[in-house]
């Protein structure tokens, strides 16, 4: 790829929206990743974002900003797993496993309503750098900073809860409250990153940036860096790249993490 | 039912280090502890001991709050826990953590220690605590899943140990460590015992154990079956009573091969 395309590219508007909105996903989702692999909550991130499309299909049909309706069900969903979670004592993945067949089957049933081909449902199922808005590039920034804010001062309490659950409770970490807001926030990050990933991509990037980092790092501090720097890769290197060659973005941005993890898994194979 | 105070050598200190009163637990309609009531002191070895599904750990984790109780009251040095957290350690029963996570022992034990005490302690606790439980310091730089059973138990009493607490709670602390790890784990609770004068409260199976280091046995079977010394409170009537007669697996003090061995005082 020769310079000038590149500074080319991203004079685009919608392209500079893309990217700042894929940075800050990038953080975002790397750092949750972290928390996601180490508590086995692989299926949270597909499941919200699955979810999500009854949130999607109710906009489009009342023609209201998705993004919104898709947030405020991510959230109630999310919530409502973790009420249950504990008043029926069922594993996480079976909950999450009804509301995500649920909210798919009501948004089959709502987008059945709507006669013709919707654009804006294609490009949320599997992403689009052109879908990024003004408004979704800002509510991304004010959702997503506010999760980065709280992750910045809940980090050390979040990951001791998930590596000693009692040992934090016994310290004063309440558990309960971290578990609902690391459950919301997880949620709202996930459908943040529908636009540019889509629906059916967007946990990859929950869980690929973390899983390539713990094949190369050995402690704690170069895993969350090391989560970090393959987030932004992935994201910027699948944006770039996509517009190039006129692919899609979120197949492309998961393409490049799944190239990325295979290597770390030889590099390390390798290195033994 | 309401058991004496241990006789240790503390008893001239007013306030037990726990106070429990008329304790009751129940996982929905099962009950698991009935009305348990007891003071243990403060600076002495504690051992709970009962079989299998008797209520032991439930009993330990009422009391630090990791179990919410149906009814009664419990003290830690005569206050409620939420204002004593910062005076407790606790080592739990299984470590059920992913052995290949990326987290050096320095890192995991630093965790705790800003978990616990950011301000007041510095970065150099670690260090000092690792040694504290015999291990050396390049332990620091070892990855958390390269540990053996035993540096592992070692890792978390230290890791329990970084604030300082005045009491300590262990559930099960030998299992899974063979004698010579067992014999390395009772010297550091001596040492806890006799320079720092921590009240320690284990679970435990290991009778060997409690016949040399504990001042009071606490015997559970969802109720509290009998409370003392070692020598006062395992008797042959009531290990029988506890255990079923023939069927338990321990000897006790007085007709086992430890008969001869004396409590720790």
């Amino acid at each position: 790829m020769t310079p000038m395309p590149l500074l080319e590219m991203i004079s685009y508007p919608f392209m500079q929206r893309a990217l700042i909105s894929g940075v800050l996903l990038g953080v975002l989702l790397a750092y949750l990743g972290i928390f996601v692999t180490l508590r086995k909550m692989a299926f949270f991130g597909d499941g919200i974002a699955h979810s999500s499309l009854a949130g999607i299909a109710v906009a489009v049909l009342a023609g209201w900003a998705p993004l919104p309706v898709a947030l405020a069900l991510a959230l109630s969903i999310a919530l409502l797993i973790f009420w249950l979670e504990r008043s029926t004592r069922l594993p996480t993945d079976t909950l999450i496993g009804i509301f995500f067949t649920a909210s798919m089957a009501l948004g089959v049933l709502l987008m059945s309503f709507s006669s013709g081909y919707q654009p804006e449902l294609v490009s949320f199922l599997f992403g689009s750098i052109l879908a990024i808005q003004n408004t979704d590039l800002i509510i991304t920034a004010l959702v997503g900073g506010a999760i980065v804010a709280w992750l910045g001062l809940s980090f050390r309490s979040l990951t001791y809860m998930s590596l000693a659950e009692d040992n934090a409770a016994v310290a004063g970490v309440n558990i309960r409250l971290h578990t609902a807001a690391l459950y919301a926030a997880l949620a709202l990050a996930t459908v943040l990153g529908v636009k540019i990933l889509g629906v059916v991509l967007v946990s990859a990037l929950l869980i690929l940036p973390a899983a390539t980092s713990r094949l190369l790092t050995r402690s704690f501090r170069s895993y969350t860096i090391g989560s970090l720097i393959l987030a932004e890769v992935m994201i910027i290197g699948g944006l770039l790249f996509s517009f190039r060659y006129d692919l899609p973005s979120g197949a492309t941005i998961v393409l490049i993490g799944t190239t990325l993890f295979f290597l770390a898994a030889i590099a390390r194979r390798l290195a033994r | 039912m309401r058991a004496p105070s241990a006789k240790t050598n503390n008893t001239s200190r007013g306030i037990p280090a726990i106070s429990i009163r008329d304790c009751v637990v129940a996982y929905g309609d099962n009950i698991v502890i009935d009305g348990i009531s007891l003071d243990i002191n403060q600076g002495s070895i504690a051992a709970v001991i009962g079989p299998n599904g008797s209520g032991k750990t439930t009993l330990i984790k009422a009391i630090i709050d990791l179990v919410p109780m149906k009814s009664g009251d419990i003290r830690i040095l005569g206050k409620h826990l939420h204002s004593v957290r910062q005076m407790i350690g606790y080592v739990p029963q299984r470590f059920d953590f992913d052995r290949y996570f990326p987290m050096t022992v320095g890192e995991f034990l630093d965790l705790a220690r800003r978990i616990h005490c950011q301000k007041h302690f510095p970065a150099s606790r670690v260090e000092h605590k690792l040694r504290e439980v015999g291990l050396p310091k390049e332990t620091l730089y070892k990855h958390l899943g390269e540990l053996s059973g035993g540096q592992l138990q070692r890792v978390l009493i230290a890791q329990a140990l970084i604030n300082d607490p005045s009491i300590l709670f262990l559930d099960e602390p030998s299992a899974g460590i063979d004698i010579m790890g067992e014999a390395a784990f009772f010297e550091i609770l001596k040492h806890l015992k006799t320079e720092h004068d921590t009240t320690i409260i284990m679970v435990s199976h290991d009778i060997t154990m409690i016949s040399h280091i504990v001042d009071t046995v606490v015997c559970v079977n969802h109720k509290l079956l009998c409370f003392g010394s070692p020598a006062e409170a395992l008797t042959k009537n009531k290990i029988e009573e506890l255990f079923g007669a023939h069927q338990h697996p321990y000897n006790h003090p007085g007709h086992g091969a430890d008969h001869d061995r004396k409590p720790a005082k």
